[in-house]
């Protein structure tokens, strides 16, 4: 079997690449717009083309807990889930992360409810931020298929053992069609490789106790080395991203931010998932206009891309944040971030915010151009 | 072979080695050396929030000697089922035990406990019943007796037990089983039993524990043979081939109430119970009267 081109919804696209790599365990819980992801694997585990176990389990708070507990035996693991799922399992999002746990759970993004609503802002994977897992924002169906995939390369690398999140957005990717390459299954597993060496694994013979009681100083520990963890994965990611470039001819910037045009613009917008691919349609048709700017999607949000900030931030004249997410009391979580770096490194690039989209609010190229112009 | 307590003395393996930090009397550290002693090469143990998560120690001093994971309150059974499958897709032998009090068990970890029952996940739940949240400092849950004074009932439960084993009965569980830490060689045949079924396997065990139920720590074998002998505490095994309950020889005789002890007996020597009223006391021995009901319809 080779590549194949197809048109292909995100949900499939992260199906296909779960196929491709071959977990041992999947563990999953329905909820809109995850469901078609797990409804696709159960297929494929049912009718035998996958060789994985598949546990249907009562809740999302199981769904993780059964995925960590098939990682700490050594198994390659994978679930997926959504808005009020992805809080429902909140207590295991944080175990499993400060667990280090290579869990690879795709987020379908929505927002939270009241009221019910099932379409998309980032509210949902935001509230996680802190919880240590690596963050992937996607911004269409093949790199939701390609991000899938270099996700366990990443979580699985023993230098980093962290968990990875690659979040496509609810409806906008989840169940549109586009065009996708579908790789060669051989290509992509060869390109993962097997798990045959676990970052950790249970035996029986074997005593340890994983997560006994922990004085101060171990604990902290402990976390300072996820932050490093964390801080390694940026180049791990970035590096990933260069391997599979290298391998399947597709690239998604450095891997950790992708810019769209030139530099020294007067303004630069920078977003995160599908919203910042729809903001580079407004640049082609600002920079038509003979305005200078340009964008800046963020790809990964955890860890944050800081140098790639002070950089960008550097290089140009004033920033455009536009968040899909907000932290009541204060402002989009993505300008949060920014504005963080910025003065930590005593830049003074003005940063204008502007939190649009919530709730599945559609948010087309010419709303974009019009912010940006009253901002320029 | 039934077990013997000689046969105990000589066990090759133990769970539980020195140096673990349960209280004197500790029914749960007792029945864990040797429930968990039985089958311990084999073993690999998933304990979620309770009395267990800090009476094994910590750091290079963890006293138990068998794979030992921690885990979130309510997700034993699931992260046990994660565990299972893993080691089966790798073709490695493991009996997979989630060993969870009646607070993990009975009320925030029912819905995982039923929920790995109904998909026959081929592990073992042994539930630890000392009728209260003891590592909290002794609050009501959902298996506390009747009467029962707890910090959060400090006039006394007036709630029914909750009995998780007919749970798990009418949820088509494999093997079920009660067990006491007064009858250890009755505990240890009904592990090894429970290990011999396919699918999702349930014990629960009456732990005495001293300092919920404010009794003396050398009386914590009285107390829990006391629940035994007043028929507070059927003995009783079932399997979901057979539809059947057998009592066990140690409590058999219990089933006529003639030859039980009054449950005054079992009341009298804990704290917990002091200034029960009369009325309590009758609804009691009502509630008792109402699992043997029920009991009795699987019972030849």
């Amino acid at each position: 079997m080779a590549e194949e081109v197809v048109m292909l919804t995100g949900n499939h696209s992260v199906s296909e690449a779960v196929k491709r790599v071959k977990p041992d365990v999947i563990a999953a819980y329905p909820i809109t717009p995850q469901t078609a992801i797990i409804e696709y694997l159960s297929k494929l585990v049912d009718s035998g083309e996958m060789d994985s176990h598949f546990i249907r389990v009562e809740s999302e708070h199981s769904a993780l807990a059964a995925v960590a507990g098939a990682s700490w035996a050594g198994a390659r693991t994978f679930t997926a889930t959504s808005s009020q799922g992805l809080l429902y399992m909140g207590e295991w999002v944080f175990w499993t992360g400060y667990a280090r746990l290579p869990v690879v759970m795709a987020v379908v993004n929505r927002c939270l409810a009241p009221g019910w609503s099932i379409w998309v802002d980032l509210q949902d994977s935001m509230a996680f931020r802190d919880a240590g897992w690596i963050q992937i924002y996607n911004k269409n169906n093949q790199e939701v298929f390609d991000t899938t995939i270099q996700s366990y390369k990443i979580a699985e690398s023993k230098d980093i053992a962290l968990p990875v999140m690659p979040c496509l957005d609810g409806f906008v990717l989840s169940h549109t069609s586009s065009k996708v390459i579908l790789s060669d299954p051989e290509e992509v597993y060869n390109f993962v490789g097997d798990y045959s060496d676990p970052i950790i694994e249970i035996d029986t013979g074997k005593p340890f106790a994983y997560g006994s009681i922990v004085m101060p100083d171990k604990y902290n520990k402990d976390r300072k080395d996820l932050m490093e963890a964390m801080e390694r994965a940026k180049a791990k990611i970035k590096a990933v991203n260069k391997e599979f470039s290298e391998t399947f001819g597709r690239t998604y910037g450095n891997g950790l931010i992708e810019k769209y045009g030139d530099d020294d613009a007067d303004l630069t917008i920078v977003g995160i998932g599908t919203m910042a691919d729809e903001t580079q349609q407004a640049i082609d048709m600002l920079t038509s206009e003979g305005l200078k700017v340009n964008s800046v999607r963020v790809r990964t949000f955890r860890p944050f891309p800081t140098e790639d900030i002070i950089d960008i931030a550097k290089k140009n004249h004033k920033l455009l944040v536009i968040d899909r997410s907000v932290s009541f009391g204060h402002e989009g979580h993505l300008q949060m971030e920014i504005e963080s770096v910025l003065k930590r490194n005593s830049i003074d690039t003005p940063v204008i915010g502007k939190v649009m989209g919530l709730g599945g609010e559609d948010v087309p190229y010419t709303r974009i151009a019009k912010v940006a112009k009253e901002n320029l | 072979m039934p077990t013997t307590l000689k046969d105990l003395m000589n066990n090759p393996k133990e769970a539980l080695l020195k140096g673990h930090f349960a209280c004197a009397g500790c029914g749960s550290a007792l029945a864990f050396r040797h429930a968990i002693g039985a089958i311990a090469d084999k073993a690999v143990v998933v304990i979620p929030a309770c009395c267990t998560s800090v009476y094994q120690g910590f750091g290079r001093g963890v006293a138990f000697d068998v794979p030992t994971i921690n885990v979130a309150f309510a997700s034993s059974d699931a992260v046990a089922a994660g565990i299972k499958h893993a080691m089966e897709k790798k073709g490695k032998e493991a009996h997979v035990v989630a060993w969870a009090g009646d607070g993990g068990t009975a009320d925030i970890g029912i819905a995982t406990l039923i929920g790995a029952c109904d998909r026959q996940d081929n592990i073992l739940h042994i539930m630890y019943s000392n009728n209260v949240y003891s590592n909290t400092g002794g609050q009501r849950s959902g298996d506390t007796p009747i009467g029962a004074r707890t910090t959060t009932t400090p006039f006394g439960n007036k709630a029914q037990r909750k009995m998780v084993p007919f749970i798990m009965m009418a949820n088509n569980a494999s093997y079920v089983a009660t067990a006491s830490v007064a009858y250890i060689p009755d505990l240890v045949d009904k592990v090894k039993k429970a290990i011999s079924y396919d699918g999702f396997k349930f014990i629960e065990i009456d732990a005495s524990c001293p300092v919920a139920w404010k009794s003396d720590s050398a009386d914590s074998i009285k107390v829990a043979r006391l629940a035994v002998e007043t028929g507070v505490w059927p003995l009783f095994e079932w399997d979901n081939k057979s539809n059947k309950a057998v009592l066990s020889k140690r409590g058999s005789k219990f089933r006529n109430k003639e030859n039980r002890k009054p449950i005054e007996e079992w009341l009298n020597i804990q704290g917990r119970f002091k200034g029960m009223s009369d009325e309590e006391i009758k609804n009691l021995y009502a509630d008792v009267d109402r699992q043997w009901t029920f009991l009795e319809k699987f019972l030849e």
